[in-house]
């Protein structure tokens, strides 16, 4: 899980940097067609505490002056907003609510600490509150978001995402296809083709550098598994348990081997041996590093499209580098299975003196105008609109950030920069009617009585899981041996698992 | 030393450490339940005792050479260049040893290839990485216990060696029988210092130079490693608290033991 944590705060960290900007004089009119309870009647002043992590953008207190004088004389309300360093944020938060401290929103993520705090009684529920007071809140979401993501039929967080689905890419160089004459490549098999021609034409580029855990090159491939449809479970970051179809089972790779798991594991050894994979995988620590530096040809990676820092670190490594995404995501309408997890959450703490407040000015930053002051920042210096939907950011004084407080898909903006292809999956994945309704939703797993067989299988996983989906040993004694030290952990695992989920289900 | 209790606790920061539920000995279940737990001990064990022997004896020969030398200015020069490895960080001693070890393009298969031999897969390898990594260890710190031992022998007065060139003393002679005898307690507190630490593997070192290398953990993998695998995910302070008491328990009988030895020996040397 801390892998997947660490995975999209990369992937949060790099967006920033395709950054919004700073100054102008933007003239927003305030927006009168508002349904807020807020706008109609003027309310006494109140400072809003907001704790979230990251940096303080250097335009971000023009921003919030614009934004406070827009509030003036109806929501009145001021922002203090704390931006604590991302190291820092999970024991901030923790001392903020073991303490008391003043706080009256708060960033929290199950990836942090949310489902632990939670527990511990410390978030407001928000349903009756939302009810009354978040029309905007609600309405910018589809339910299925809120649905998918309560703690005991509750919403402690209002989910923050644009995106109902998970993306995955292979990034590859498109100059080296180029120059290869090879055509863009649309399947799995044109991918191999591809690595195998890099390899017999381009002494000194390592065809493909998968990473380790569910990066691997086997396990990676479950994205593009469109007909079971095989996915992680909420125990474990990769594939040795996993789910199939729609049917609320827990399935165990090492009880029972799947055999297109084990065609990708053949196939991943095929490709080790023959040099097709990185003969270093499990020793580099920054793939994404190597890749930039011009040492691979493929990389796998989260998330639709080229980010823009890799994109960069190619230009200017190697001389006429060109990098370009290939996804073989399915875009036909509820092909894909999703229980709709988000992965950020605007939370209020249970001590906050202005409850009410606080989701009336959230439900604020839900109108157009004000979601793009508050995400992009001014218009005209900050950023400049391309179309409806799209933005071009003009310089790098508003950071992209609306991930960690307001972040919806109905006002969310796409980077212009991207490729039409990048930006018609990120549009298709906004919409919760194009997937299918993982029969789990809003199911949450509690490893705590099966606490010891996670610790000790995690070490053990450690071992043998990137070596075997990376191809670097022999899968026959391997497995056997991985079987042998992890299936009676991972046994017990999947039947707690399946046993909650039994629960679950027939609630 | 109360924080140990943690251990003992089914520990929520939001419940505090006397608030938490009471859990006795099951968090140390993870940990002793599997064999694991003896390799990782083996090769804390292991490591640390190759390191404190090269560390030890390797920055010995060099103080006693250091003070060989009669060109003052070469002698500060040689003790900087001794000591400079010292301030290099871990982070980018890994970085030095992917360049020197990786397959397609590190130093040392390049060379190999210069002399006409095929490249050697030295991630591959895991029983090369013990003495690897003896070779950073020692390469980073002897210097710094260099200068210990060296300020140690400065301090040695030079009658001892004026009354020895009289009687006749060869330099070899001077280092056996006066440098080496002078330089005892020296050694033997840094050592019985570095043995109660024996149990705690280096962390930065091993975890910045292996990382999560699946193929060299089975002889690298020390106590602390294995229990940030086991527990990075999870984020539990009680569990993560029993493997620190397991250390610091066998780190105080492991110097008990040796000081006793120490005092057995030679009174006037031992810590306490």
């Amino acid at each position: 899980m801390k892998k997947r944590f660490a995975a999209i705060l990369c992937v949060f960290l790099m967006t920033t940097v395709l950054a919004a900007c700073a100054g102008g004089k933007s003239e927003i009119s305030q927006s009168s067609a508002s349904s807020t309870q807020a706008a109609s009647e003027k309310l006494d002043p109140v400072t809003l505490k907001i704790l979230m992590w990251g940096n303080r953008p250097a335009d971000f207190d023009k921003v919030v002056a614009e934004a406070e004088r827009r509030m003036a004389g109806t929501l009145n309300v001021k922002l203090d907003v704390v931006f604590v360093p991302v190291s820092d944020i999970m024991q901030k938060i923790q001392m903020t609510l073991a303490s008391g401290e003043e706080a009256d929103l708060i960033w929290d993520s199950p990836l942090a600490s949310m489902y632990s705090n939670i527990a511990s009684g410390y978030y407001e529920p928000l349903d009756d509150l939302l009810k009354k007071y978040g029309q905007n809140i609600l309405a910018t979401r589809p339910p299925e978001m809120f649905e998918g993501n309560k703690v005991n039929g509750k919403t402690y967080g209002i989910p923050l995402g644009d995106s109902q689905y998970f993306g995955y890419t292979y990034l590859i160089r498109q100059d080296i296809r180029n120059k290869l004459g090879i055509a863009p490549i649309k399947t799995y098999d044109e991918l191999v083709k591809f690595a195998y021609a890099v390899k017999a034409k381009e002494p000194g580029l390592a065809p493909i550098l998968p990473s380790i855990g569910f990066l691997s090159e086997a396990s990676f491939r479950s994205r593009f598994d469109q007909e079971t449809q095989i996915r992680r479970t909420q125990a474990m970051a990769d594939i040795t348990l996993y789910y199939k179809n729609n049917d609320g089972k827990v399935y165990n790779l090492l009880d029972e081997m799947e055999p297109k798991v084990w065609d990708w594991i053949k196939n991943a050894r095929k490709m080790y041996q023959d040099g097709i994979i990185h003969p270093d995988v499990l020793a580099i620590k920054d793939y994404e590093g190597e890749f930039s530096g011009g040492k691979a040809a493929i990389i796998p990676v989260n998330d639709f499209g080229v980010k823009n820092n890799i994109e960069q670190a190619v230009m200017k490594n190697v001389p006429g580098g060109k990098v370009e995404a290939v996804t073989f995501f399915d875009k036909t309408p509820k092909k894909n299975i999703t229980n709709f997890s988000q992965w950020n959450f605007m939370s209020v703490p249970i001590t906050s003196k202005h409850k009410e407040r606080a989701i009336q000015f959230l439900n604020w930053t839900q109108q157009k105008e004000n979601y793009d002051l508050l995400a992009y920042g001014i218009q005209g210096k900050n950023w400049e609109a391309v179309g409806d939907d799209k933005y071009k950011p003009l310089d790098s004084n508003y950071s992209w950030f609306p991930y960690l407080w307001i972040w919806n898909p109905t006002f969310e903006r796409l980077n212009a920069s991207q490729s039409e292809e990048v930006i018609e999956l990120n549009k298709f994945t906004r919409d919760a009617n194009n997937f299918e309704k993982d029969v789990l939703t809003g199911f949450q797993f509690d490893p705590q009585p099966v606490l010891n067989e996670m610790t000790k299988f995690k070490t053990i996983e450690d071992k043998y899981y990137p070596t075997i989906f990376n191809g670097v040993l022999d899968p026959d004694t391997a497995w056997a041996d991985f079987k042998k030290e992890g299936g009676p952990s991972l046994k017990k695992i999947q039947q707690e698992m399946q046993k909650q989920i039994d629960a679950f289900l027939h609630e | 030393m109360f924080g140990h209790i943690v251990a003992f606790k089914q520990f929520r920061p939001s419940q505090g450490i006397w608030g938490s539920k009471w859990a006795g000995l099951d968090n140390f279940k993870f940990f002793f339940s599997s064999d694991d737990w003896i390799h990782v001990t083996v090769n804390t064990l292991f490591l640390n005792s190759m390191f404190i022997f090269f560390t030890l004896g390797i920055a010995l020969i060099l103080a006693i050479f250091l003070n060989e030398i009669r060109y003052a200015l070469y002698k500060r020069l040689a003790q900087s260049v001794i000591f400079l490895p010292y301030f290099v960080s871990w982070l980018v001693v890994s970085f030095m040893t992917y360049a020197v070890f990786n397959t397609s393009d590190g130093i040392l298969n390049k060379l190999l290839n210069a002399m006409g031999e095929g490249s050697y897969n030295w991630y591959g390898n895991a029983n090369l990485w013990p003495y690897i990594l003896t070779a950073l260890f020692v390469w980073k710190m002897s210097g710094y216990v260099t200068i210990i031992f060296f300020s140690a022998i400065t301090a040695i007065s030079s009658e001892y060696y004026e009354s020895a060139t009289l009687d006749g003393a060869g330099r070899f002679q001077q280092i056996l029988h006066i440098t080496l005898p002078l330089l005892r307690p020296t050694l033997v507190v840094l050592l019985l210092l570095q043995i109660g630490r024996i149990f705690y593997g280096d962390f930065g070192m091993i975890y910045g130079i292996i990382g999560d290398n699946p193929i060299l953990i089975p002889k690298t993998d020390v106590i602390d490693t294995y229990s940030f695998r086991a527990l990075r995910s999870l984020g539990n302070f009680s569990m993560a608290g029993s493997v620190v008491l397991y250390q610091a328990v066998m780190g105080l009988i492991t110097i008990l033991f040796f000081n006793w030895i120490a005092r057995k020996i030679d009174r006037e040397s031992s810590l306490f």
